[in-house]
């Protein structure tokens, strides 16, 4: 333990003196060097954020919790701290300004996302229950249900006759996703759901696809979504972002789980873990864009 | 510390015992099954396909199955009776209107050859919700007291606080003793 201690003051007191050194030599500093040698997108954001969250100033190490507004100002803190003139290097603010909108998104996201999980699914609430009876119009536009507590919930596979009971741990988030999916995706929303029908390769669509939210909402939280956010949101990670991931996750699975030929639903976790385990190495890879075609971010890119 | 690693290289390696979780969906199970392990419970979904933990108890390691309960899975629930040491039932105390649906398959599976003679547990769970029916009431409505061919108990718990939980735990614990000594 004590030598640990040791090792570990004695690797950070050398990296400081690299960084010292390296900054003498090139004259700039490690904000600049990440800026100008690496290209923008995760693995910049990334670099830029463990930067960040190593410096030995406090300004510096704050500055991936301020509020967006304050963003701006924040950038302007930053360079004077660094001692970089604005008018030599124009082209430094602005890339900070990107990292640092994705970064602070990013951990807004979480927020966001974390507070429809938490709140609990509720009969009582109309527009719950309006975004229920949207699911399944969605997914079920020629069958109309014939009543609001009706056998017909275990179609589109919830487990019994009303859904409430089966959002559990993942609250609004779930049903927020799956509305999602079935209004923007419809198309696949509806071919999935019919080969989860599908006798050999059978699972429950609503119930896995709550699953497949708590799986996403595990990638997020754990921060490893941020390779995928950062190269797909050129400014901050929106709910919509999240929810495409979403769908990108649910669409991928399904195949996944019909390559994997499961003898039945018993296998369901198995093929979940292995699910996991694969995007997770996925999104190890800097460069790695989970669905590179967002609706939602291609006005940003033209901005 | 040192101490109980060398402590535990020493004693024999705990008896294992498979315990089977089975209840309708939306019982608990899975909520109970996380409470056992000590593990967070704000996260849960609905179980497709089971869930198992092996969990270590006054020296015993009880692996614990826990099947999804929904009607679709429970089908396949037999596929989990062989060699199964204590049944534990699941039972939502505030899901009145699913008593009878509930009774019927406690019934079934006390009907199954491959679990005669098991002891069985059952939780009367969410007694933190005030519409639960106590743990009486249930008895009386299942007819527990006819069940005359194995040792069973009835024990009102609520996984979510985690209360009489560990009761029910010690009465398994006792009658895995008793059964396999």
């Amino acid at each position: 333990m004590f030598v640990q201690v040791c090792l570990y003051f004695y690797c950070k007191c050398l990296w400081r003196c690299l960084k010292f050194v390296v900054r003498k030599l090139t004259g700039q500093c490690e904000l600049q060097r990440i800026c100008y040698n690496t290209k923008p997108g995760a693995a910049r954001t990334m670099k830029i954020e463990a930067s960040l969250k190593g410096s030995k100033s406090k300004r510096l190490q704050t500055s991936v919790n301020v509020h967006p507004d304050a963003i701006e100002k924040t950038i302007d803190d930053i360079m004077e701290l660094k001692r970089i003139n604005p008018d030599i290097n124009p082209q430094l603010g602005v890339s900070l300004q990107a990292c640092l909108l994705q970064i602070v998104g990013y951990r807004n996201l979480i927020a966001e996302v974390e507070k429809l999980r938490r709140e609990p699914y509720d009969s009582e609430n109309p527009q719950h229950e309006e975004m229920l009876l949207k699911l399944w119009k969605c997914l079920k536009p020629n069958s109309p249900l014939k009543a609001r507590i009706s056998k017909q919930w275990c179609e589109i596979g919830f487990q019994g006759d009303d859904p409430k009971t089966d959002f559990r741990g993942m609250g609004l988030l779930g049903l927020y996703n799956l509305v999602y999916l079935a209004e923007w995706d419809t198309e696949i929303a509806q071919q999935v759901l019919t080969d989860s029908l599908h006798p050999k390769y059978s699972y429950s669509f609503a119930i896995v696809g709550i699953n497949i939210t708590d799986l996403a909402y595990n990638l997020l939280v754990s921060g490893a979504l941020k390779t995928h956010f950062y190269n797909v949101a050129p400014e901050a990670p929106t709910l919509t972002h999240f929810q495409q991931t979403f769908c990108y996750l649910m669409h991928e699975f399904h195949k996944f789980w019909i390559d994997e030929d499961p003898l039945d639903i018993m296998e369901f976790n198995r093929v979940r873990e292995k699910f996991y385990k694969r995007i997770l190495r996925q999104l190890q890879n800097p460069e790695m864009a989970l669905c590179p075609h967002f609706a939602a971010s291609e006005s940003l890119i033209n901005m | 510390g040192l101490l109980s690693i060398l402590r535990k290289l020493k004693s024999t390696p705990d008896q294992e015992v498979r315990i089977l979780l089975l209840g309708l969906d939306n019982a608990g199970k899975t909520t109970l099954l996380k409470q056992l392990a000590s593990e967070d419970i704000s996260h849960i979904t609905p179980t497709q396909g089971f869930n198992i933990k092996s969990v270590q108890s006054q020296g015993f390691k009880l692996n614990v199955w826990d099947i999804g309960g929904q009607r679709k899975i429970r089908p396949y629930w037999r596929n989990y009776f062989e060699n199964t040491d204590i049944l534990i039932y699941v039972i939502d105390s505030a899901d009145r209107k699913r008593f009878e649906e509930t009774g019927q398959e406690l019934a079934e599976l006390l009907d199954e050859e491959k679990l005669s003679g098991v002891p069985v547990l059952i939780f009367a769970n969410k007694q933190d919700l005030l519409t639960a029916a106590p743990a009486s009431e249930i008895a009386e409505g299942l007819n527990l007291h006819t069940i005359r061919d194995r040792v069973w108990q009835i024990q009102s718990c609520s996984a979510l606080s985690g209360e009489g939980v560990q009761d029910g735990m010690n009465w398994v614990c006792k009658n895995v003793s008793a059964k396999k000594k």
